[in-house]
């Protein structure tokens, strides 16, 4: 790209931001949006972690509907405002120029909403939550918005140019949203609503985008007269998503584990009372794989919790304070976090203060309630809802299984008694 | 020739013939293209704006075939559509600026000069920095012309630049077209007899996409000389005038009715010769195509 190029290219996308942000639309899902992130982090003790992640949620589902939809319209409302004629009789330089640098433009927007939306939930955790305020998981949650936010622009962006119709936008649109809402049902590796698959979300947004560039590229040159080039760039880029999501696919990693035989033989050495409770090798936040066999001999508190679930999130600084209380007395507290993502315990781990162990595995709940998991640790500790807890003696025997919030006073009495056993 | 069109013919998907085999030349200066709503005006537009593809034949602006070079076409091309929005979000020089952008202006420097330029040849300095939305008719067809203008076109094609406007924006557009001719072409597309006459140095007439007439306002009015006639009339009188005359137009005065006749003798002895206009050369023409088209 030329440097002039490169003008034309920020200008362009100034421009569609402009038109993007101005309008009513945008500022109705901004402000609602910006009211349900301010709702949910408003609770007293919601920690900036917590907040972040709520707002991330809405951010992802919300914007991005509105991202694919807006997106969509593009082509549409050129013709609806009657701009699409005085645009397309203007000599416009390239194709991809143009089709990159509107993208640019709504995707400018679409984070400068995610950025509105977290503020107001940074404002309301800090305000009405008052459990100590921290930049960091709100800048770590946006950056997280940009790949599904941008895939979503791509996507509305290539399918108006295809179709030349709000229907399309309005087909990826409920196409967006029923992710969500049929997970256990859509083939796992087409869950692009999280940041899990960047490289599958990068390749599909590049081969969406290149796809409408060679689609106007036709319509602004005539037919006979198609960028080749940028239709094999698109073929290529879509071939590249492909192989990405086959690759995923065969890698296990997103399948469902309930059909999952080794899961099955996880979940045949489940915890029973008095039995060796299953042990486990997970990451922690820092990457590092961590093991119950790395802290054998020592009495241990397993927690599993989500940040789907607030109470099982607040649950966390009740075991950091079981952690510090009995740590000469060579108590372990390890806490689980089920998601779909594992960049989602970073900010939460970062909150926690003392030796507390957070590892991550894959696991997906609904609200307060487990819908279903597919982690196979999840599922051998027959998790059915978070927080729970389980207190194992220094043999790794089951003593005490704890489901929903427990008071500090009685998680104390219990570990008490583990310890003072015999 | 600034443009030559030679066999243009346009079939619509469904078997719709827009044009008929065109052949046109166009010099430089206000060209006015007349013709009832459907005769394919707007199609021929299209072609020349390089937005629409002809089934058959050719058309060259300024030695650029619209077919085989778009992009050239549009390099010295300004086209004004007939109907036309802008973002509502955006201001007056937000809008231009976003269309000299895609002109190919990428320095900004250059942009804000032609911008400029631009705002001031349609008179809406003023309003630069006004959201769009909130524009009359009037400005919103000056703002059609400003970006029109961003590349300083040797060519400009309106296509029906004054329908909606009231009678003091019309003339206004009127005058800025003359002003804009110059050395350049305009090509003013349009179904009022009066903007072409009081405007155009070159004019053609199309009929169901065939050309009834091209040349100038003179050539077209020459025949008529010595065959128009003005009748005063009195209203019960007008009926069987209307039956045994070709009336080019009726209108009402203080003493009765006035009716404007074609004839090649004196047709009443209340009637008086008259200068012909271009509004009777253009219903004599639509009336010799209609009776044409009724005998064929």
């Amino acid at each position: 790209m030329t440097w002039s190029e490169l003008r034309a290219f920020s200008a362009i996308a100034r421009r569609e931001h402009q038109v993007f942000s101005r309008s009513s639309t945008f500022w109705a899902v901004v402000g609602l949006g910006a009211a349900l992130g301010a709702w949910r982090a408003s609770p007293p003790g919601t920690s900036a972690a917590m907040a972040a992640y709520q707002a991330l949620q809405i951010i992802v589902l919300g914007v991005g509907v509105i991202a694919i939809m807006l997106a969509g319209s593009v082509a549409t409302r050129d013709r609806r405002q009657g701009a699409a004629e005085l645009v397309l009789a203007k000599p416009q330089g390239s194709a991809p120029l143009l089709v990159g640098a509107r993208f640019a433009g709504m995707w400018l927007s679409m984070l400068a909403a995610a950025a509105i939306m977290l503020a107001a939930a940074s404002l309301a955790q800090a305000g009405l939550g008052g459990a100590g305020w921290r930049p960091g998981p709100y800048l770590n949650a946006l950056a997280r918005a940009a790949a599904p936010l941008g895939l979503a622009c791509a996507l509305g962006l290539s399918l108006a140019t295809l179709f030349h119709t709000a229907l399309a936008s309005g087909v990826a649109a409920l196409y967006w949203v029923s992710i969500p809402l049929t997970r256990s049902y859509l083939p796992l590796v087409l869950d692009t609503t999280l940041s899990q698959h960047r490289l599958l979300a990068t390749l599909l947004g590049a081969g969406a985008l290149a796809v409408a560039a060679a689609r106007y590229g036709r319509q602004v040159r005539g037919p006979r007269r198609g960028g080749a080039r940028v239709a094999w760039a698109a073929g290529l880029l879509l071939a590249g998503a492909a192989a990405a999501a086959v690759a995923a696919a065969l890698s296990g990693e997103d399948l469902l584990t309930r059909a999952d035989p080794v899961l099955a033989a996880i979940a045949s050495q489940a915890a029973l009372p008095e039995r060796p409770a299953p042990g486990f090798w997970l990451r922690g936040a820092d990457g590092r794989l961590v093991g119950m066999t790395d802290f054998a001999g020592r009495p241990t508190v397993v927690a599993f919790w989500g940040p789907g679930s607030p109470p099982s999130a607040r649950s966390l600084a009740l075991l950091a304070q079981a952690q510090a209380e009995f740590a000469d007395q060579g108590l372990v507290c390890i806490a689980v976090c089920l998601d779909r993502d594992a960049a989602t315990l970073r900010p939460f781990a970062r909150e926690v203060e003392g030796e507390m162990v957070m590892v991550w595995d894959r696991g997906r709940h609904f609200g307060d309630g487990m819908e279903w998991s597919d982690s196979p640790l999840a599922v051998a500790y027959d998790v059915e809802r978070v927080p729970v807890l389980f207190v194992l003696d220094a043999q790794r025997r089951l003593v005490h299984k704890l489901e929903g919030e427990v008071s500090a006073e009685w998680l104390r009495q219990r570990i008490s008694d583990v310890l003072a056993a015999p | 020739m600034e443009t030559e069109i030679r066999g243009l013919r346009k079939v619509y998907p469904g078997g719709v013939v827009a044009l008929e085999g065109l052949d046109l030349d166009i010099p430089a200066g206000v060209f006015g293209l007349l013709g009832p709503n459907g005769s394919g005006k707007t199609t021929l537009m299209r072609i020349l704006a390089t937005l629409l593809e002809p089934t058959e034949g050719e058309a060259k602006v300024c030695g650029r075939d619209v077919r085989r070079e778009k992009a050239a076409v549009r390099e010295i091309l300004g086209y004004m559509p007939q109907d036309f929005g802008f973002y509502p979000t955006l201001s007056a020089y937000e809008t231009l600026d976003y269309f000299a952008l895609l002109s190919g202006v990428s320095s900004p420097k250059e942009r804000r000069a032609r911008i400029e330029q631009a705002l001031a040849r349609v008179n809406l300095q003023e309003m630069a920095g006004r959201r769009v939305g909130t524009f009359s008719g009037g400005m919103k067809q000056r703002l059609g012309i400003a970006q029109a203008l961003l590349n300083d076109p040797r060519v400009l094609i309106m296509d029906e630049p004054t329908s909606g406007l009231d009678p003091e924006e019309r003339i206004r557009l009127r005058n800025l077209l003359a002003e804009l001719a110059g050395d350049r072409v305009v090509i003013l597309s349009t179904h009022i007899v009066s903007d072409v006459s009081s405007t155009a140095d070159e004019m053609a007439i199309l009929h169901r996409g065939r050309l009834l007439f091209s040349g100038k306002l003179g050539d077209i009015l020459a025949p008529l000389r010595g065959r128009t006639w003005i009748i005063d009339l009195e209203e019960e009188e007008l009926s069987r005038v209307r039956a045994e005359f070709f009336v080019t137009g009726v209108f009402r005065s203080a003493t009765g009715l006035q009716v404007r006749v074609i004839a090649e003798d004196m047709p009443h002895p209340r009637g008086y010769p008259a200068e012909p206009t271009l509004d009777d050369a253009y219903v004599a023409a639509m009336k010799q195509e209609a009776q044409a088209g009724d005998v064929v």
